[in-house]
């Protein structure tokens, strides 16, 4: 008996080993504090930029290339590490909770690390040439607590891309303008038959903001209102909700089940491969579809109703300044060479991206293919990136805001819940 | 004790090392090696000195306490604290991660998710993978061939199946949509990852096609082992095919099927890539197991919260520890 029980233990104890084993690889250990003096610490002779992987073939040739330039500049070695979207923001999460942040840092958020006091202002670490060539829209909204810590990097607007074939096929003469003739387009455009789909909309998990954004907007909507006061379930915005349910529940004009289609592997291969004849793209969009020369499209702003010109949706990334002891310097280099217009312009342009900064903004004028969106540009709407309750609300939103549009989906409910998560600080 | 303690542990935690020497039929040997360390244990040979037995322990103590005690002691510390949403330490949290997880609006549904899940896949697992072991066991024309074929879904990576498989369920794309529209079987493609109805049960196919190999191959190391003497004297006694199988195999393959039911409750719990992958389209939490739940809470989903996480991560080792426990006393394993 006494066996049984000790060769038990052994079992167990044999079994436990491997249960932990194989289920214990979250959690890491707490971090020290990160901030610190930066005066009178040792001058560092390296620095770590961790950067989003915007595209196979520029990012990293980019950075390599921007790495070399820096270091026969300023004698201070830059190491390079990109990372997939995918997979930076956990990365970066277990940087920062191992107390080892990287000193430059290229991710879509800020504010909480601002608000977490872990970064550089700009007059720290922006030379103030730099400071008033960014585009006043990029300056509000990396304007943390009065101070501006959301360094752009580049900025992406979208637009209405709708397929000529189709909708000549259809007997459409131009894009539509109002929401009316949008719905009334994307009808004649489904009607075609043959599995055609008159818009393809992304509302799954990958970006829903974005899509819920650019037709909120054109709705007179927004996240926020003048004030800074959340106004997540406002009329408007359950109107917007309610007209995009609309679309795929009582007119039947969208790909099946919008709530769980993602944009890169959903929405997008819809159109370039000539089967959707709208959906909201931007200039990668353009790229690929251009390279491929399978379908006959146009660019267009996009419909409103409640807005009283198109307006378009704004994203912009952020190149965040880690205090580090020491680094301050070596981070101020960074900053002078990345916004030298032969770097940044140069860099946004092979990406198929658009720029941040004014005199950007006027090399980049003469190109026809991104006129639809420099022309809009200088009024773009973002999302209130400068709240770091966004940051939380934001994912919030991905993780529901597609379950409104499913037949049985509630959009006033899904809002109400969504400014309640907001307005409980997230 | 400590030669004992090391048994269980290479029996438990290295699966390969019993599976790898199947298909060349050396199985056999395995098991008999496993029956006569049984034998042994009542028999007390010379003991070898403290230091000694450290000595060789070390190595493996060393790693045991490196690779498993050592995160687990950062796991609780972890799932004590409270975690800024950048990962940035505010202070300690006490218990109010643990609270918070449980009183999630979707903790239920995502409990109810993993029994499903486990259940289903392990079950299904088992029964399928007893027919092919038989089947397996069997001399036939290219059955070398069939072997390999069989081992191929478990040398691939999880996450290139997982990927594969959104490929093959895809709504407009997929393959296996296509198949049924082309054999007239549907009239109108299935959205086997969007649709509440199918996601879990399309979850469930892929769980299971990559749980038969290991399986299967246990279940044929097995087989392999049941002396053909035992089963001729069954046959002698007048014995029909199924007695036999049921009278005689069946009991037979039971340290085997003890191995496969545990080994395959801990992985399939812990399975992340297919639930994640196949998944990963949905909002929400509606179709996650506690695995992907608890990564979900730290990385993707509104809680934004290491702390949380990492409480989830306790709540599920000590889960599945308590689900084996329970498991090998219902099944009164010793006997075995």
């Amino acid at each position: 008996m006494a066996s049984m029980s000790r060769k038990t233990t052994a079992w167990l104890a044999g079994i436990g080993a491997a249960v932990v084993a194989l289920s214990a690889c979250g959690g890491g250990s707490g971090s020290k504090d990160t901030g610190g003096g930066t005066n009178n610490a040792k001058k560092v002779t390296e620095i770590k930029l961790v950067a989003a992987e915007y595209s196979q073939d520029h990012t990293k040739a980019f950075w390599d290339q921007f790495a070399k330039t820096y270091q026969s500049k300023y004698g201070i070695k830059l190491n390079v590490q990109i990372i997939s979207w995918n997979d930076i923001a956990q990365q970066s999460t277990t940087m920062v909770q191992n107390g080892s942040p990287p000193d430059i840092l290229n991710i879509n958020y800020y504010s909480s690390y601002a608000k977490d006091n872990l970064l550089y202002t700009a007059d720290d670490v922006l030379p103030s040439s730099v400071q008033s060539d960014l585009l006043d829209a990029f300056k509000t909204s990396g304007t943390f607590n009065g101070k501006l810590y959301g360094l752009p990097d580049l900025s992406s607007a979208r637009a209405l891309f709708y397929n000529k074939t189709l909708f000549s096929r259809a007997g459409i003469a131009a894009p539509p303008k109002t929401w009316d003739e949008f719905e009334a387009d994307a009808k004649k455009v489904q009607a075609l038959g043959n599995g055609t789909i008159g818009y393809a909309m992304p509302l799954g998990p990958e970006e829903a903001q974005a899509e819920f954004s650019i037709w909120d907007f054109n709705n007179g909507g927004d996240w926020k209102d003048s004030s800074g006061k959340w106004t997540i379930n406002s009329p408007a915005n359950v109107d917007t909700l309610s007209f995009l349910k609309k679309l795929a529940n009582v007119d039947k004009v969208t790909q099946n089940n919008p709530g769980k289609t993602n944009r890169t592997d959903g929405a997008f291969p819809l159109f370039t491969t000539g089967k959707a004849g709208m959906v909201v793209g931007f200039g990668p969009l353009s790229a690929t579809l251009d390279k491929d020369k399978k379908v006959d499209y146009g660019i267009a702003p996009m419909p409103t109703k409640g807005a009283s010109s198109p307006q378009t949706y704004g994203v912009t990334d952020y190149l965040d300044a880690f205090k580090k002891p020491g680094n301050q310097e070596a981070v101020k280099d960074f900053y002078q060479l990345y916004y030298q217009p032969d770097q940044v312009n140069t860099w946004i342009k092979s990406e198929g991206f658009l720029p941040v900064t004014k005199s950007g903004l006027d090399s980049f004028k003469s190109i026809p293919a991104l006129k639809v969106y420099i022309d809009t540009l200088p009024n773009i709407h973002l999302t209130p990136n400068q709240d770091p309750t966004w940051d939380t609300v934001l994912k919030a939103v991905q993780q529901n805001i597609g379950t409104a549009v499913q037949p049985n989906g509630n959009p006033q409910k899904v809002l109400d819940q969504l400014q309640k998560t907001a307005t409980s600080g997230g | 004790m400590s030669e004992k303690l090391s048994d269980a542990t290479v029996a438990a935690g290295s699966p390969a090392a019993t599976v790898m020497s199947a298909p060349d039929g050396s199985g056999r040997e395995n098991a008999s090696n496993a029956t006569r360390a049984r034998r042994r244990g009542g028999s007390r040979r010379g003991r070898a000195p403290f230091w000694v037995a450290l000595l060789w322990l070390g190595p493996a103590l060393l790693l045991i306490a490196g690779v498993v005690i050592y995160p687990a002691i950062e796991l609780v510390k972890a799932s004590t604290s409270n975690y800024s949403i950048t990962g940035l330490r505010l202070g300690s949290a006490g218990g109010t991660n643990f609270s918070k997880v449980i009183h999630h609006p979707d903790f239920v549904t995502v409990m109810k998710n993993t029994v499903t899940w486990v259940v289903a896949v392990v079950v299904l697992t088992i029964v399928i993978s007893l027919a092919l072991a038989q089947f397996l066991s069997k001399e036939f024309f290219g059955r070398k061939l069939v072997r390999w074929a069989i081992i191929v879904p478990w040398a691939a990576s999880l996450i290139i199946t997982a990927r594969l498989f959104t490929l093959l369920f895809d709504y407009y794309h997929g393959l296996i949509n296509r198949l049924l529209l082309w054999l007239h079987l549907l009239h109108k493609p299935v959205d086997f990852l969007g649709d509440d109805k199918w996601t879990m049960p399309s979850m469930i196919l892929v769980g299971i096609f990559v749980s038969l190999p290991f399986t299967a191959y246990v279940f044929l190391a097995g087989l392999n082992a049941i002396p053909d003497d035992v089963i001729e004297a069954a046959r002698i006694d007048g014995a029909r095919p199924w007695q036999i199988y049921w009278r005689v195999i069946l009991p037979l393959l039971r340290p085997a099927m003890m191995i496969a039911s545990v080994l395959n409750i801990i992985y399939v719990f812990n399975s992340f890539p297919i639930v994640y992958t196949l998944n990963d389209r949905n909002p929400g939490y509606a179709h996650d197991t506690s695995i992907t739940f608890m990564y979900k809470l730290a990385f993707k989903g509104a809680e934004h919260s290491v702390g949380m996480s990492a409480a989830a991560g306790v709540f599920n080792v000590l889960l599945i520890l308590v689900v084996v426990m329970v498991y090998l006393r219902l099944v009164k394993w010793q006997e075995a």
